[in-house]
């Protein structure tokens, strides 16, 4: 392999936008270690004079983060589990088994997710209160899945469509049932969209906030995004220091989970299809 | 001992029907061959053999078994697929060793045949690798060791040598051909290579739009064709089929083609049967026109040498003939040539129908 020349205009370009982007990340960070001192100077400082870790102690310590962020743990993982668990299922429904209204079925989910989500809020309460789970995480889970479903389908119908049905005649020929081949062949050929699908639904829940303002008011059922904001922005004050330290702490799941998976999500919109 | 037998199979996707009735008994330990043009229902009836096809009606056996409602799994066949449907994912000793993983055949005993079956087709150095680092040839022999590591009663291939390059192909022939000499299975083997089902089959079946049209060994569909179909899709350069004219004069028979009088010989003639229509279609094989010497004329209108021998396309007063002629020969398009015609082995057919409508005894 020989490395390729750099091109220098993408560079130009792409650098910039680098910056931009990771500038309000690391004011971030550097907010979140300044003393609450060294906030508000005259010409901005750069980086702090000292460092100090007593806006993690104290939002740890004095407020409800832990349970916010065991929330939106429970959250955002049911959520992928139950997404992942149907849509795998469904994606290759739709795409291995020929039955009246297949196409049809799948265009109908395309179109519940072209509706904006707005449109869904209230409706979905009343039902949500209805059938008596307003106010839980599991009405938060029901309203995540009503929009990350439909999308995480499509992404591994297309992705399943990649596979070679020989595959899995081969495999029912070897031996296996249906269910094994699609065990055996299937989810191994179609793990890099999985990973990716649940990657997306995961960041998807962890980050939402319009759905968990309204459909949750206790702190028994808050998750970080609302819960943070509501205990550190009042009408009268920002808690800049604290509000930067919860931050940080709210994106270090997102960073490992991308550390880790992060080659699949590029591997796996180019790759689909595999030449037997 | 395992035969396996379709039984006034029916087959049908909604409303189009791929293959209506076929009813076909293959013997223990043949080589058979589906052979026909894409679309003909070679691969259906392979698919429903293998059960990864539902059949809408009649019965296939293999064996004493009626394996109509029996899973894939449950029929002891195993498969080869045109896209060889290696598992990407598990390297090779893996992907050969699967089928007997799946039927929970003990770990020292998969190594054993896993051993045989790499030793068998020289894939010792690759068991370690992955489908992907493999050459197209390399793949086949894996698909193939697959299917052999299980020793199952009857072997399905699907087009398994038509992603090769045409060395390879005539390599692999010889070792398929070889193989089955050995393992004397009974293998069924889908194609639209006729070559390939010519060389390698102990019979073949050819298939049009669903519908048998012959089965029978490689020569007889070669000499005799049943209908013109079969005489057209066999042989290459394919036979000469034109449309001639059958007249009888008191004890002859003579047909015409074109400019032709082509006066019958009194074995073929006597074998018509007496409702012979007169408009017929007439057959005749590169190898049975003379070029050089006879009672007709013709234009050469294209020579194509190939070495050890030529193919000439002959224009004879509006009936084109394809020849074959052993060796170079120095013809040239454009010149007139004498040429002749072995009338005992010309092809009658029935113009309506296309059957055959004489039989030449065999000399």
């Amino acid at each position: 392999m020989t490395t390729r020349r750099p091109n220098l205009l993408a560079s130009l370009i792409a650098w910039p936008l680098v910056l931009i982007i990771a500038f309000p990340l690391a004011w971030m960070l550097l907010t979140s270690i300044k003393p609450a001192a060294e906030l508000f100077t005259r010409t901005p400082q750069w980086l702090p004079r000292s460092i100090t870790f007593e806006h993690y102690t104290r939002v740890l310590t004095e407020t409800p983060f832990l349970q916010y962020f065991g929330n939106s743990m429970i959250l955002a993982i049911s959520t992928t589990v139950l997404v992942i668990l149907v849509s795998v299922l469904g994606a290759y429904s739709l795409v291995r088994f020929r039955y009246r209204g297949r196409e049809t079925l799948a265009a109908l989910v395309l179109f519940t997710y072209l509706l904006p989500s707005v449109v869904l809020i209230s409706p979905l309460y009343l039902m949500l209160v209805k059938v008596g789970l307003a106010n839980t995480l599991a009405s938060l889970v029901a309203a995540y899945m009503s929009f990350a479903l439909p999308y995480a389908l499509w992404l591994l119908r297309s992705f399943m469509a990649g596979i070679p049905e020989d595959l899995e005649s081969a495999a029912m020929v070897d031996g296996a049932s249906r269910m094994g081949a699609f065990v055996d062949v299937v989810l191994p050929q179609a793990l890099p969209g999985i990973i990716s699908t649940a990657l997306f639904t995961f960041i998807l829940a962890w980050n939402e906030y319009l759905y968990a303002l309204v459909l949750v008011n206790s702190d028994e059922a808050r998750p970080l995004t609302t819960g943070v904001m509501n205990m550190l922005i009042s009408a009268f004050n920002i808690e800049w220091s604290l509000l930067m330290a919860a931050s940080v702490m709210m994106s270090i799941p997102l960073v490992i989970l991308f550390a880790f998976f992060q080659r699949y999500l590029t591997s796996s919109f180019g790759a689909g299809g595999v030449k037997g | 001992m395992v035969q396996v037998v379709f039984e006034k199979v029916r087959k049908s996707f909604g409303a189009t029907v791929a293959i209506p009735c076929l009813d076909l008994r293959i013997e223990s330990g043949e080589f058979v061959s589906l052979l026909g043009p894409s679309g003909c229902g070679k691969t259906t009836t392979l698919r429903m053999l293998a059960g990864l096809e539902q059949t809408s009606s009649g019965s296939i056996r293999i064996g004493d078994r009626d394996v109509v409602d029996l899973a894939p799994a449950a029929r002891d066949i195993a498969m080869v697929f045109q896209s060889y449907a290696l598992y990407p994912h598990m390297t090779v000793a893996e992907n050969i060793c699967y089928p007997l993983k799946k039927r929970g055949v003990a770990k020292a005993e998969r190594a054993t045949k896993l051993a045989d079956v790499a030793a068998l087709l020289q894939l010792g150095p690759l068991l370690d690798r992955k489908p992907k680092q493999l050459s197209g040839g390399q793949q086949q022999r894996v698909a193939l060791g697959r299917a052999l590591v299980r020793d199952p009663s009857v072997f399905l291939l699907d087009e398994p040598l038509s992603n090769l390059d045409a060395a390879l192909r005539a390599h692999m022939r010889a070792e398929l051909i070889e193989l089955h000499r050995r393992l004397g299975k009974t293998m069924v083997y889908v194609t639209h290579d006729q070559l390939e089902a010519m060389t390698m089959s102990t019979r073949i079946a050819v298939m049009r739009d669903g519908v048998l049209q012959q089965f029978a060994p490689p020569a007889e569909i070669y000499n005799h064709p049943a209908n013109a179909f079969v005489a057209g899709f066999i042989g290459t350069p394919a036979m000469t089929l034109a449309d001639g004219l059958l007249v009888r004069e008191a004890d002859k028979a003579i047909v015409r083609a074109g400019a032709l009088a082509i006066d019958l010989p009194q074995a073929l003639a006597a074998s018509l049967p007496a409702a012979t229509p007169s408009a017929i279609t007439v057959g005749i094989r590169p190898e049975d026109v003379a070029v050089g010497a006879g009672p007709w004329a013709a234009r050469v209108r294209l020579v194509e040498p190939i070495g050890h021998e030529t193919i000439v396309f002959l224009d004879a007063d509006g009936l084109s003939l394809t020849a074959r002629v052993t060796g170079s020969a120095a013809l040239h398009a454009g010149e007139t040539v004498a040429f002749d015609l072995r009338r005992d082995r010309l092809h009658l057919f029935d113009k309506t129908d296309g059957r055959r409508l004489a039989t030449v005894p065999s000399a």
